[in-house]
């Protein structure tokens, strides 16, 4: 139980709030330019030589601190993910001014070479911890977890499938 | 956490050998059955972070030392974000489309009650699990989940034990499973790809990455549409998923979970 116990406690709210990154904006947008240019070296092999994403990869980067900006100050609660969002999808609409200019630069910046350094990040950060408690509960939660995967996405698949 | 820990080259050197490594590799198609298997570079950047992991193979902490692997735990975080603001931008010029769609958008929502239909009795019935069955399949188990859960039961409690459980193998495998499945899935053609792609919304941001883009690259012609479709459901998610979760979820699986108990209950009398 005490594998148990312990990743109960990274998770009392002051974990969750330090994990907030809208709460500490100075220090997120220094780690910030460091993963975007992560991202960006990631992008030059399926993407734009460096020089061609670099306005695509500002774009990115002004877009989510505006976000984080927005999450901070905001009266109510939302993920700083929706804020960052949003911000990124009135942005790209197509009344708001400049959306083509803002549209072709980020054409520049491919999908998915953005989200490789994520997942790079992700395989080093797990913690002994995690690799533990795996070990413990291990087999009978991950079936559990994929069968609790598989359902969710196949059952608003087949509604939204129904609807369309 | 520490600045400098947070800014430390090993790790942002590692990052990006890593990914442009993964990158080059690019995507793998490998047939199976009646589909096909799409391997993406994040799979491959994934598996090579692990093996770099100083926690899992304590040589590599004189490459990156456990303190820096540590603080790669929130950096993840603000590595999303980029992400989701290119994501954000598929959504925009593709209003029309998404408007459109917008009751399907919306309804798709309770498809996420789906969870609990077979990963509930399965964990009752056949793994023989108690309560935390019940914080393991009400929901996918995301940070919101979470917070419903802690304030229902307490996190201490058998079901936030369950949610626990499926948030860190979510955190460890969700992205690739929902890439490999979505991909998979997408290749019967079975349902409209449309559909999958909302479908893709239910995860994490992670997960909505890897599932949207195994997708797009299934169906390379549809690429913007399916990318803004995943993005627009995702964010609903945000807006109504959790009160699905709280009010219809929640209570749907406590209550399937006292017939599912008292029927094995019943069983194992008739066998004794």
């Amino acid at each position: 139980m005490k594998t148990h116990e312990s990743t109960v406690d990274q998770f009392d709210a002051e974990a969750l709030k330090e994990l907030r990154p809208e709460n500490q904006l100075g220090k997120t947008a220094l780690v910030l330019a460091a993963v975007c240019v992560a991202a960006w070296f990631s992008n030059i092999v399926n993407g734009s030589p460096l020089l061609d994403a670099l306005p695509g990869m500002l774009i990115l980067y002004a877009m989510v601190i505006i976000g984080l900006v927005v999450g901070r100050f905001c009266p109510f609660y939302l993920p700083s993910v929706a804020w960052v969002s949003l911000i990124s999808i009135i942005a790209t609409l197509p009344f708001f001014p400049g959306n083509g200019w803002i549209i072709a630069r980020l054409a520049e910046v491919d999908f998915l070479a953005v989200v490789t350094p994520v997942l790079a990040y992700a395989g080093l950060a797990l913690t002994g911890r995690e690799f533990a408690m795996f070990k413990q509960t291990g087999w009978k939660l991950v079936i559990v977890a994929l069968l609790v995967f598989t359902g969710t996405f196949i059952g608003s698949a087949v509604v939204a499938h129904v609807m369309l | 956490m520490d600045l400098k820990l947070l800014l430390d080259w090993r790790l942002h050197l590692t990052v990006i050998v890593t990914s442009m490594f993964a990158e080059w590799v690019g995507i793998v198609r490998i047939p199976l059955g009646p589909g096909t298997l799409l391997l993406l570079p994040l799979l491959y950047a994934f598996i090579i972070g692990v093996l770099f992991n100083p926690h899992l193979f304590s040589a590599m902490g004189k490459v990156i030392p456990k303190p820096v692997s540590n603080a790669a735990g929130p950096i993840i975080l603000i590595a999303i974000l980029p992400f989701i603001a290119k994501f954000g931008s598929t959504i925009g010029p593709a209003i029309e489309q998404i408007i459109a769609a917008g009751p399907a958008l919306i309804l798709q929502e309770l498809g996420n009650l789906g969870t609990m239909l077979i990963a509930l009795p399965f964990a009752v019935l056949v793994l023989k699990m108690g309560r935390e069955a019940i914080g393991a399949t009400y929901s996918i188990a995301r940070e919101p989940n979470i917070a419903i859960i802690s304030d229902r039961y307490g996190l201490r409690s058998p079901e936030g034990i369950g949610i626990m459980g499926v948030y860190v193998v979510g955190t460890m495998f969700g992205t690739l499973y929902f890439a490999l499945m979505a991909g998979y899935i997408a290749s019967l053609d079975i349902l409209d790809i449309r559909a999958l792609a909302m479908a893709c919304g239910v995860g994490s941001g992670s997960m909505v990455a890897a599932c949207s883009a195994a997708l797009a690259e299934a169906v390379p012609a549809s690429k913007d549409e399916l990318l803004a479709f995943a993005g627009a459901s995702n964010l609903l998610t945000y807006a109504t998923g959790l009160y699905i979760s709280l009010f219809i979820a929640l209570p749907v699986t406590e209550w399937m979970y006292k017939r599912l108990n008292g029927s094995r209950q019943e069983i194992s009398h008739e066998n004794s």
